[in-house]
């Protein structure tokens, strides 16, 4: 087995274990809010899966696309989860300021 | 079966719990679980590409992943007006 291979199935597993830990956290977490965290860090593990093939093909055809597909999973999910909470405060609030400032009244 | 391959049949059966939580939860879990079976999906689909060797396949992932932002932000902002 060569570096390569040892090294992108390393990636690969840290990879898998990092969207494991994301769908664990889905079930486990009862608050839609705490749920949210956790598209993110399955992100993560698309990017070392993505790294992973990339680096057992190098830059090719599969290899630059793969690491495309975890940069934009990785880059979009910040903005996905701003998005989604505040539209949920928006939801459960009316607007989403609403909660800073009965926070700040406290 | 390779490593990819393996790994893509695990990820496959770590969808089953977002669905889940997708079908049985209030709409605002669901959205998070169906936000993280979306990442699940686009990763099988470059798994499966690898682990075939079927290099213009993951062309499916590359389109899959924008697509799967832009159905998220959609189900988002319907989710304001009480869905």
């Amino acid at each position: 087995m060569s570096w390569r291979a040892a090294v992108a199935v390393i990636l690969l597993i840290a990879g898998g274990l990092l969207e494991m830990l994301a769908v664990l956290g889905i079930c486990v977490m009862r608050d839609a809010y705490d749920r949210l965290h956790y598209p993110g860090l399955a992100g993560f593990g698309a990017f070392f899966i993505g790294l992973a093939v990339i680096i057992r093909e190098s830059f090719s055809l599969i290899g630059d696309k793969a690491l495309l597909v975890g940069l934009i999973l990785v880059l979009s999910s910040p903005i996905l989860a701003q998005t989604t909470v505040r539209s949920l405060l928006i939801r459960e609030f009316g607007d989403w300021r609403a909660k800073t400032r009965e926070r700040r009244e406290r | 079966m390779n490593e990819w391959e393996i790994a893509a049949t695990v990820l496959g059966f770590a969808l089953i719990p977002c669905i889940g939580v997708v079908l049985l939860a209030p709409p605002p879990h669901g959205l998070a679980g169906m936000q993280v079976a979306a990442v699940l999906l686009s990763t099988i689909l470059v798994l499966l590409s690898e682990g075939f060797h079927r290099q213009p396949f993951v062309d499916l992932a590359v389109v899959f992943a924008p697509m799967a932002l832009v159905g998220s932000l959609v189900f988002a902002r319907l989710m304001e007006r009480n869905l």
